[in-house]
């Protein structure tokens, strides 16, 4: 947790001479970020994303060893969700917008790459377009649509808070999801199969190992990005607002300004994941886009550990970990879940990322 | 006699039956303290929720530096030189001390849209905070989180977030509250050294607080003005002290 104090802060001897007062108070402050620290110190939230990045970069390799060569689209599955989970947490941590029409940007991000695939292979048009193949097209276009859906929903819905704000989403969510069982051309109810991969100039996308790492890639990139956000002037504006609303207007802040463009950055993250899992299952369907996604998103979440971004990530791993092993005992491994979940929320507020680093309470 | 700088005419405000504001006349003049007493209930906080912005008012207006702010939205007043602590202290709890009063330099000054730059590095939000806690005498609690701090202490928070928004006109709200005599003896002095530098509503329950500092005083009484004059005016009006200083006496 980089916004706690480091506990090397805690115990800093203090100095009479003001160059060491002023490293005290530097350190106090609570000032270090991983990524932006010039002097990174070894704090044990730094240690835990390290061995996590490490054995992530290390999974393909660890495949070719055990010869599971499973563990790498099952750990591709885990990116793409950590990539939806972490946009998720930059709105339900920061900004206590509990989103549960979040599944909506996901299924949207899958169905821009779905359906241009569809017009490519069938050689028609759409609104004069022919569609494209090129990943550098497509997943721009997927988070610009996905941004845009965030924007509209994003603008109605925060004008409540609390659970009218749950209800509002949850119903966009559904709209969108009522829609694409609606829309036949594009295989309704069934989904829609896509033929191949986008492709990217000098990469095969359709070899595992370089799609995983492509996904990893983009997932450290976007984890970078968000923990930027949060700790920027706007991510403290962002934090006031869901600290204590009534001081932030009392100090001169919109709030609808700052919930809205941390609202239309998660929708614009969660559609990159859709468009990725569009990639990673040749394939996307209505339920991309249901409640229960959005739940599940929620979930990974909270098992995490909100407000931290890198939380959500473990919360990934957790959840889909545990839907791989118990699914393996039982077809009812929600039943596992469940207890999991509440002993979490009861014990650890902050996740299983908060009691693996540490740092604030 | 110079214009005012923050003047309320006719004001009312009522909910439901409850005449909470009932034609509040009231003028703060130019680098004025003007204490707003009166018994519980009389309806000074939610005045001073509607000079802020929180609560329209249902009839009357508001001025500020000559201008009406009746209808302006509570988040652009303290631009327009607003400023206002809360009885209640509204702090951030998950902040420290220094991010609290770094997100009121940060209201008012360019650049709180930057998604990029690590806030907690910015000289220009994090030096002004400094300084605005070292006047209130918090500078050695800047790096405690405000859950830890203890209720004076979160009173001096609350002064310095006030200060820290360029204001000239502060609407403090009972700044004393819960706070044992050496505590208000200190914030009585705090509140001396800001006389004459901005224009001051001084909602305050500690009477010797309010005449030790206020230039004028009003009553408030069920929602109406009984009274304004200098305090030693006020001490000796037969309608204050029946109403209100009687109790005392």
């Amino acid at each position: 947790m980089t916004r706690s104090i480091p506990p090397s802060a805690a115990v800093a001897p203090v100095s009479d001479t003001p160059d060491a007062n002023a490293a005290c108070r530097d350190r106090a402050s609570g000032v270090s970020d991983t990524y932006t620290a010039g002097r990174p110190r070894l704090t044990r939230s730094v240690i835990v994303n390290a061995i996590g990045l490490l054995l992530f970069v290390l999974v393909p390799a660890i495949a070719q060893a055990t010869g599971e060569s499973f563990l790498v689209n099952l750990m591709t599955r885990f990116v793409i969700y950590a990539i939806a989970a972490v946009s998720l947490d930059l709105i339900l941590g920061y900004g206590a917008m509990v989103s549960f029409g979040h599944a909506a940007f996901f299924g949207l991000g899958g169905y821009v790459i779905g359906i241009a695939a569809f017009h490519v292979n069938q050689g028609e048009t759409l609104f004069g377009w022919s569609g494209s193949n090129a990943a550098l097209v497509m997943w721009p276009l997927a988070i610009a649509v996905a941004a845009l859906a965030g924007l509209v929903v994003g603008f109605l819905s925060l004008r409540t808070t609390g659970v009218q704000f749950i209800m509002i989403t949850l119903a966009f969510g559904q709209m969108l999801y009522f829609i694409l069982v609606g829309l036949m051309v594009y295989g309704g109810d069934d989904g829609l199969s896509i033929d191949a991969r986008n492709t990217l100039p000098g990469l095969n996308l359709n070899d595992p190992t370089t799609f995983y790492y492509v996904c990893l890639a983009l997932m450290t990139v976007w984890i970078i990005v968000c923990r930027r956000i949060v700790n920027s002037p706007f991510g403290m504006a962002l934090q006031s607002i869901k600290q204590n609303p009534r001081r932030s207007i009392g100090l001169g802040l919109a709030p609808l300004r700052y919930r809205l463009t941390a609202f239309v950055l998660s929708a614009a993250g969660t559609g990159l994941a859709g468009a990725l899992w569009a990639n990673y299952a040749l394939f996307v369907s209505p339920d991309m886009s249901a409640w229960q996604k959005s739940g599940e998103l929620m979930a990974m979440v909270i098992l995490g550990g909100m407000g931290s971004i890198f939380g959500p990530v473990l919360g990934v791993a957790v959840y889909l970990g545990l839907e791989q092993v118990a699914t393996g005992w039982t077809e009812h491994w929600m039943l596992i879940l469940g207890p999991v979940l509440v002993l979490v929320v009861l014990f650890g507020k902050r996740g299983v990322y908060g009691w693996l680093a540490g740092g604030k309470q | 006699m110079t214009s005012p700088k923050l003047e309320i005419r006719g004001l009312q405000k009522s909910f439901g039956a409850v005449h909470a504001t009932q034609g509040v006349d009231l003028a703060v003049r130019p680098g004025e303290l003007h204490a707003l007493i009166g018994p519980n209930g009389a309806g000074k906080t939610t005045l001073l929720s509607q000079i802020s912005g929180e609560i329209l008012p249902d009839a009357g207006s508001i001025w500020l530096d000559g201008a009406d702010i009746t209808r302006m939205p509570a988040h652009r007043r303290p631009a327009a030189g607003l400023a206002r602590s809360f009885q209640i202290s509204q702090l951030y709890p998950d902040f420290t001390a220094e991010d609290n009063v770094a997100m009121a330099v940060q209201a008012h000054s360019p650049g709180g849209f930057n998604l990029w730059r690590n806030a907690r590095r910015m000289a220009r939000l994090r030096e002004p905070a400094r300084d605005a806690l070292e006047r209130v005498g918090l500078a050695g609690r800047a790096s405690v989180r405000v859950s830890a701090l203890a209720h004076g202490e979160k009173r001096q928070l609350e002064l310095a977030m006030a200060l820290s928004l360029d204001a000239s006109v502060l609407l403090l709200d009972e700044p004393m509250a819960g706070m044992g005599a050496e505590e208000s003896q200190r914030m009585t002095a705090l509140l001396q050294t800001l006389k004459g530098r901005y224009a001051i509503l001084l909602v305050e329950h500690d009477m010797d607080a309010v005449f030790a500092l206020a230039d004028r005083v009003t009553v408030l009484v069920y929602g109406k003005t009984i009274f304004t004059g200098t305090p030693d005016e006020v001490r000796r009006h037969p309608d204050v002290r029946a109403a209100y200083l009687g109790e005392e006496d």
